[in-house]
């Protein structure tokens, strides 16, 4: 009997010990306001990736609200957002789902996620073309996912048609210009897809003599800017030079208009717009600026990487541009497995603020 | 000349008759401290503790018998083992002789070792693992086949039957003769292993005609692509003529076939997907002893094969998409010399020199990497001499020189210092220390995967002491034995492998960690009664592992962090009641807090893993018949049903059932004592 009694004692007191996750609860936001959006990537296959909000008025910043918002994790690898009439898309790749959450509530309106009925797999980039159609990019499957955003069903694909190299067919950014959707093929590749919006079928293509296009924007002009990380070198085998390009791209035409080199160095490289879209920022180690009608990328940055008192400088992972005032943010990933520092600067390059976000932050959105 | 002889003995790997059994179960009584222990900061596992049900990996023994960290998210995936808050990488692994680290990634996967092959297991903490081989900044496990101890014929088969459609068998036959011994062990381990869990980490919401969501909850999900396949073969012959020469050949295969479970934020359908990995390995070594007067030599050479093929592709439509695909062929080639001397009762003196031969042939398929990622072969060469001396009957001192060379680069020389003494012989108290040197080369992949391999890449550099104290007091029904040890380790140019920017992971010599703390082991056994015995065993690590490596930049705040997924605290209890033909068994782990970012934030929402304890527990029947013994087990592993992850993302099973049925048919042999 002693034995009984003491043996329930011990698993009683083992039981009060344990650490059972009760789950959290579920915050009410309203955000009415001016925000910023701020995609954490995370660390691939750890499922850490993070959703934070910052109000550039209080300056104030809210981390994690995806999972506060929501009691739910928002996935593995956070690729990118797109905000669109109230909601942020946000393409979590190797989780295999695209979100759309209530850009003032942070509440979950729908997702699309990989299944047999679509072709998605690890979705990349999330492009509306109008209310009721919206393309997603896709890192290994050879098609465009072509959904309706309002209601997230899937309703249909755009095989990409390019035997992609070495059996890899990505597709990245998408940046529209009148009826052309345009799309880098970055991984293993260095062509640009365009799409016609009317029929949803490839219509055009350029192959680039840079390896693996990685970002793209259309200016004022019309013009495409593509930036290629240059792929990668190492010796015997390589698959590019590791030397980033910047190409000028008629986006009427295809034709390739201006090239030049960048220089090469363990960069993330990315590019961005002001919001008349006849300035160019390109992050490369540093910030760079330049007109569209410049011919050339300006020798001296428009804004240094952070330097800290001994010298260490900051590693800029990604930057956004306000569409209103120009304001410039510019993300620093410190060491890639803890929280990482955003700076804000003003659109003439003064710094406003800094504040710390989640591992890895990776993209903007402005509302 | 015998008395050299005796001497000698103390000093073979293969210990059975060296030591004189109690009738205390688990106890081993050495009837003087060896020499050859000298300083050393050793635990061990013995049969009793690693036969326990075949089920069990390796990995699964060392999480609850020592104070090893086990880095695992769930049965028959990768399991590391880390010393002393170090990296997996730093803990060197031998077997029969031959160091089993992968060339590739210099690390074991304990997952792979069924504990039910190995017949001891000796620990090596910190600086003791110089005893061993050069490399183990966190320490190193020896593992060993022995000759069985049933002469004659023996037979055993044990059928277990499990949760989620898990079935274990393993099969054993042995012959010991008084020349020949051969046993064969065979191991076929298959599983679905598909658990039911509460998945936190996702929510289902319910929403009316209107879109409105009106209830939401967290799903039951059951674990994805967690199925493996194991098969393992292993002969063991030995011969021993009696007159002083000693062979030993050990052949194991295996084989491995487990699905890679999706994670826990994955909305991908695994019936969609095929992510899974293939393993074959062999592993071989040919040992030969001879014991002449003072001397001992011994001989070892061996031969191990090893190729992995992971295959991560969908099927879509009927097109398929590949994802990752990789292959990697590795061939390791190893001789050895070793010879011992006793120029005198007060000193030993030992002289090795080992030569492996590695070869590697990756290949890759990933969005970042294309075509053979590299094939290379690389030569490394260990040698080291050891002295030992009593210069007074209770004090001991050993010293130890090590050099190693990889490639074409020479290692500094790796110096350590032992000492003990024995404070109160009864008790059998000794207090002993140790400081050492050592460095741990880069591995192949550290230096030649692509894209990211860093060919300038330097050794780690570790300066690590200890000093503690070790006792074993008894009396006729009742034994307390145990060890106490502190240590401070310094590791610089620490390898980690970190981002790109251009989203491929790079190599580089970058952290400074200083890992101090304490190990604390303790073993009871007491005979209640004539038919009654209990024992208890708890382990317990307090392992602070702080980075002292310069800041990337005035953001970073991982310095004087504790490193990423290392508890501070650790504890482990297993105690075992047996009466008659009973055994009740109860095991208990607990983990303290772990961090999964460098900057320690606890209040990121995903910055840290929450402590957990977990139970297990075992009910056993044995049965005696005239002509077979027989037991019936019955285990119950996560008692309480704990709810925890030990890796971000990575869901764990609940409580879960394994029924294990023994059989072992009798000869002419005696009956193996319960």
């Amino acid at each position: 009997m002693y034995i009984k009694y003491l043996l329930l004692t011990l698993l009683s007191a083992l039981y009060a010990c344990n650490g059972v996750d009760e789950g959290n609860v579920e915050e009410e936001f309203q955000h009415t306001g001016k925000g910023v959006f701020i995609l954490n990537e995370g660390n691939y296959n750890s499922g850490n990736s993070t959703l934070s909000y910052y109000s550039p008025e209080s300056k104030t910043v809210e981390n994690g609200i995806f999972l506060r918002a929501n009691d739910r994790k928002l996935g593995d690898t956070g690729q990118s957002m797109t905000l669109h009439n109230g909601t942020l898309y946000i393409a979590m790749e190797n989780s295999g789902i695209v979100w759309g959450i209530d850009a003032e509530t942070f509440r979950v309106k729908g997702q699309l996620t990989a299944s047999q009925t679509s072709h998605m797999i690890n979705p990349r980039f999330v492009h509306i073309v109008n209310r009721e159609k919206a393309y997603i990019s896709d890192l290994y499957a050879p098609y465009i996912t072509v959904f309706n955003p309002t209601t997230f069903q899937s309703i249909g694909s755009i095989h990409t048609g390019q035997p992609s190299a070495n059996g890899y067919s990505s597709t990245e950014n998408m940046v529209q210009h009148g009826h052309r959707v345009f799309t880098n093929c970055w991984s293993y590749s260095n062509r640009i897809l365009a799409i016609d919006t009317r029929t949803d079928e490839i219509c055009d293509s350029l192959t680039l003599g840079s390896w693996q296009p990685k970002s793209m924007v259309v200016d004022a002009r019309g013009k495409l800017w593509v930036l290629t990380d240059g792929g990668y070198y190492t010796g015997d085998e390589s698959f590019g030079d590791n030397i980033p390009h910047l190409y000028r791209i008629d986006a009427n035409t295809l034709e390739i208009e201006q090239e030049q080199a960048l220089d090469a160095d363990d960069a993330n490289v990315q590019i961005a717009t002001n919001p008349d879209k006849t300035v160019l920022y390109i992050v490369n180690n540093d910030i760079y600026r330049m007109q569209i009608t410049d011919e050339h990328l300006p020798v001296r940055p428009f804004i240094c990487a952070p330097t800290d008192s001994k010298g260490n400088r900051h590693k800029l992972y990604a930057i956004g541009v306000h569409p209103q005032n120009g304001e410039i943010y510019v993300a620093d990933a410190v060491d890639y497995s803890q929280s990482g520092t955003v700076y804000r600067y003003s659109a003439d390059g003064k710094p406003i603020d800094q504040f710390r976000t989640g591992i890895n932050p990776n993209g903007f959105a402005f509302k | 000349m015998k008395k050299w002889c005796l001497l000698l003995l103390g000093l073979l790997p293969v210990t059975a008759w060296a030591q004189e059994t109690t009738s205390l179960r688990v106890v081993q009584v050495t009837a003087q401290r060896r020499l050859t222990d000298t300083g050393l900061q050793k635990s061990s596992l013995d049969s009793t503790v690693l036969h326990d049900h075949i089920a069990s990996s390796l990995a699964d023994i060392l999480t609850r018998h020592s104070t090893l960290f086990i880095k695992s998210y769930g049965r028959a995936t990768e399991s590391t083992a880390e010393f002393r808050g170090t990296s997996p990488s730093h803990t060197q692994v031998t077997w029969n002789g031959m160091r089993i680290n992968s060339p590739m990634l210099g690390t074991v996967d304990f997952s792979t070792i069924p504990s039910y092959f190995i017949d001891q297991a000796t620990l090596y903490h910190g600086a003791s693992s110089m005893h061993l081989t050069g490399g183990g900044l966190g320490g190193a496990v020896e593992l060993n086949s022995l000759v069985p101890n049933m002469p004659g014929h023996s037979l055993q088969y044990v059928q277990g039957i499990g949760s989620y459609n898990t079935y274990d068998q393993f099969l054993q036959f042995s012959h010991t003769g008084p020349k020949w011994s051969s046993n064969t062990r065979l191991v076929y381990s298959t599983s679905k292993n598909d658990f039911s869990y509460i998945n936190h980490d996702k929510k289902v919401d319910v929403r009316d005609e209107q879109g409105n969501i009106v209830h939401s909850y967290h799903p039951k999900e059951r674990n994805q692509s967690g199925y493996f396949t194991d098969i393992h073969a292993l002969q063991d012959i030995f011969y021993n003529d009696g007159a002083g020469n000693r062979m030993g050949l050990s052949v194991w295969y295996a084989h491995h076939k487990r699905g890679l479970p999706f994670l826990s934020v994955d909305y991908k359908d695994d019936t969609d997907f095929t992510n899974e990995q293939g393993q074959n390995t062999l592993r071989s070594v040919l040992n030969w002893t001879h014991t002449k007067s003072q001397w001992k030599s011994t001989v070892r050479g061996g031969y191990a094969y090893q190729d992995i093929a992971y295959d991560y592709h969908t099927t879509r439509q009927g097109i398929k998409n590949d994802i990752t695909q990789s292959q990697s062929h590795t061939h390791n080639g190893y001789v050895q010399a070793e010879a011992d001397y006793l120029p005198h009762e007060k000193w030993m003196l030992n002289a090795k020199a080992e030569a492996y031969y590695n070869k590697v042939r990756s290949h890759e398929k990933s969005p970042f990497q294309q075509h053979e990622n590299y094939n290379k072969g690389r030569m490394e060469y260990h040698g080291s001499l050891q002295a030992r001396w009593r210069p007074v009957s209770p004090l001991s001192l050993a010293a130890i020189v090590r050099e190693e060379i990889y490639g074409k680069k020479w290692i500094p020389v790796m110096p350590a210092l032992f000492a003990d003494c024995i404070l109160y012989a009864p008790w059998k108290l000794v207090a002993k220390a140790s400081i050492a040197r050592n460095y741990r080369y880069p591995s192949m992949n550290d230096l030649y995967f692509k894209p990211g391999g860093n060919p300038d890449l330097e050794p780690e550099k570790g300066f690590t002491y200890d000093a503690g104290l070790e006792w074993d007091i008894r009396n006729k029904a009742f034994q307390l034995k145990g060890s106490f040890s502190a240590f401070d380790s310094y590791i610089k140019d620490w390898i980690l492998w970190t981002p790109n920017t251009k989203g491929y992971w790079q190599p580089s010599n970058v952290k400074k960690v200083h890992n101090y703390g304490t190990e604390i082991m303790l073993e009871a056994v007491t005979k209640i009664s004539k038919h009654t015995r209990a024992s208890l065993t708890a382990n317990y690590a307090f392992t602070p592992s702080i980075n002292q490596g310069k800041p990337s930049n005035d953001n970073d705040a991982s310095y004087g962090k504790q490193l990423c997924y290392v508890p501070k605290h650790s504890a482990n209890i297993s105690a075992w009641l047996e009466w008659k033909t009973w055994a009740l068994q109860y095991k208990w782990i607990h983990y303290s807090e772990r961090f999964t970012t460098t900057s320690n934030e606890s209040d990121y929402i995903t910055g840290h893993l929450k402590p957990y304890f977990m139970s297990d527990m075992a009910i056993e029947k044995a049965f005696h018949w005239k002509r077979l013994d027989a037991s019936v087990k019955a285990v119950v592993n996560n008692l309480l049903d704990t709810d925890y992850v030990t890796v971000l993302s990575r869901p764990m099973a609940g409580r879960n059932f394994e029924i294990f049925i023994q059989l072992r048919p009798l000869w002419k042999q005696k009956r193996q004592a319960f």
